[in-house]
């Protein structure tokens, strides 16, 4: 089956100068049905394959429910607000380590990429705790902090402030030495405002970047967490799915994974585009 | 080596005292291997109030060198920089700048852009008033709630040049704006920044490539040697406005200036491969 979703982006593409006198809203709105679009294709395919297997292969529902088994139990998690609890839980572990990720972590790439000093020091340090996985810390983690809400969020701490970091030195060193120097040109005293005025906003969608690939690695690593120490949140759920054997709610928390990192994620790339 | 230098009694009444002075400057840079590099050798030159001086000269010459530290963005080496009689100390609002890629703040509107340099001298109100006087004289009213992504490369000039402008800078340096343009928009932009400098009499100092477009502007044409630049030839244009390129006295003005560029541009191609040959 063609996909639909090309055609109407032809027009686009054409004539860009005319299409942005459509509002905002209205490019907004085709864009979503664009790119939800696929998704649900991805998914009914997913469940076709899934289904061609259970028919060829036979095997006992504990090990791999049925499609349409995964569906209600879906639905009866949802309707039930276990669901939507955890995923809750999780979500706002996440949004809150990020937070403390963005707080420190760009005004520290910022300090990276303006003083030779400062990038001599730190750099070596990020270098080498960059490849160590959040995953590696959960032990410490849980040594230090136990099973309670500040291990999590020191976990999703580490996931999340090297993107956050690494995205802000490149944006500030990336900025166009040219638009500093029109700033000049134009009054702004070499300071903060320089900073301010055009140093910051000229980095921002890079630090946008950095903003939105952190979310996705502390996403990633928050079920991780849960799924060793905790006793809410996503993880949880598939962590305590498995051990009464019900595969089905293994698959839900699953299925509810991707869900919200995809709608996470595309909510950044529309507030990205907006604002660059 | 002899320069040629004709000191012009320069016909204009109106101009008074010089705006800018340039008295021995020289400009020295060390490259990467601990080298010395001099880009400018005891250049001296007086621009007076309202003059539009066209700076030409074979790449190398230190033209560009010269408007950076004009600028302020840069400081001679020896010798000294004046402006109204006082020593440049950094970038200032009063000497504003057009540069070659545009410089427009891609995160911010047409009349935002043109409104940047309003901001701490006028109510915001005031500034929107300033900005669309400026966008409407270069013909981009229209465009004012556009993003600079959506202008073709002269309109974006077009923004830049009225930018510059709205602050209302007693000097406005032009580093190659239009070298980046195709030659039609290049000749649109020509006569409207003559028309505005015409209405608006503001000192301006242009750097270019292009003899025509010299010719074309300037009521001035400076021209550097090789490097080290120094002053070649310095000579008024007197032709009236508007110009025509296909004119003969047009053709005899280029004609002047093309050989004194040729015999430096021998000079920088000996040097080149003196260079090349040397180490």
């Amino acid at each position: 089956m063609p996909d639909k979703s090309d055609i109407p982006s032809l027009p686009d593409r054409i004539g860009f100068l005319s299409t942005s006198t459509v509002g905002h809203a209205g490019r907004a709105s085709k864009t979503i049905a664009q790119k939800g679009g696929p998704y649900v294709l991805a998914l009914i395919m997913v469940a076709v394959v899934w289904q061609v297997a259970i028919v060829a292969l036979n095997p006992p529902s504990a090990i791999l429910p049925s499609p349409s088994k995964v569906a209600r139990t879906f639905i009866e998690e949802l309707l039930s607000g276990e669901l939507p609890i955890n995923a809750w839980v999780s979500l706002s572990r996440v949004t809150i380590a990020w937070i403390i990720s963005a707080v420190v972590g760009i005004p520290l790439g910022v300090l990276i990429a303006r003083s030779r000093v400062a990038e001599k020091l730190i750099d070596p340090v990020i270098e080498l705790f960059r490849p160590i996985s959040p995953l590696a810390w959960i032990p410490l983690a849980i040594l230090w902090f136990g099973i309670g809400e500040s291990g999590k969020i020191f976990i999703i701490f580490i996931a999340t402030f090297f993107p956050i970091v690494l995205n802000t030195v490149d944006g500030i060193k990336r900025v166009d030495p040219v638009l500093l120097r029109a700033g000049q040109t134009l009054g702004c005293s070499n300071g903060p405002e320089l900073f301010f005025r055009v140093m910051l906003p000229a980095a921002l969608p890079s630090i946008l970047v950095g903003m939105r690939i952190s979310f996705g690695t502390g996403w990633a690593a928050i079920i991780a967490a849960e799924l060793v120490a905790a006793n809410s949140g996503l993880g949880y759920l598939i962590a305590d799915g498995m051990e009464i054997l019900r595969s089905d709610l293994v698959m839900v928390g699953m299925i509810a994974i991707g869900i919200i990192g995809v709608l996470v994620d595309s909510i950044f790339k529309q507030l990205a585009s907006r604002i660059a | 080596m002899a320069i040629v230098e004709q000191v012009s009694q320069y016909p204009e009444t109106s101009i008074s005292e010089p705006a800018i002075t340039i008295n021995r400057v020289s400009k020295q840079f060390h490259d990467d291997e601990g080298g010395v590099i001099e880009a400018l050798r005891s250049t001296s030159i007086d621009i007076k109030e309202g003059e539009f001086v066209v700076v030409v000269g074979p790449s190398g010459c230190g033209k560009s060198t010269l408007l950076n530290m004009l600028g302020g963005f840069d400081s001679p080496s020896s010798g000294q920089i004046r402006v109204d009689g006082e020593p440049i100390n950094g970038p200032h609002i009063q000497r504003g700048m057009v540069f070659q890629d545009y410089a427009l703040f891609p995160w911010l509107t047409v009349i935002d852009n043109v409104m940047f340099g309003l901001r701490k001298t006028h109510s915001k109100a005031a500034a929107r008033e300033v900005a669309m006087k400026w966008l409407e004289l270069v013909g981009l009213g229209e465009f004012a709630q556009k993003h600079p992504l959506h202008l073709s490369g002269g309109m974006k000039q077009r923004v830049a040049i009225a930018r510059t402008f709205a602050t209302d800078p007693k000097v406005i340096l032009m580093d190659e704006p239009f070298g980046a343009l195709d030659a039609l928009t290049r000749r649109f932009l020509q006569q409207q920044l003559l028309k505005i400098w015409s209405e608006h009499r503001k000192t301006v100092v242009f750097i270019t490539h292009s003899v025509q477009e010299a010719v074309y502007l300037a009521n001035r044409v400076i021209i550097m040697t090789a490097r080290p630049g120094q002053v070649k030839l310095d000579a008024p244009i007197n032709l009236p406005h508007p110009r025509k390129v296909t004119s003969a006295e047009f053709r005899e003005t280029e004609t002047t200036i093309f050989e004194a560029l040729d015999e430096e541009m021998a000079k920088t191609f000996s040097l080149d491969s003196a260079d090349g040959f040397s180490d």
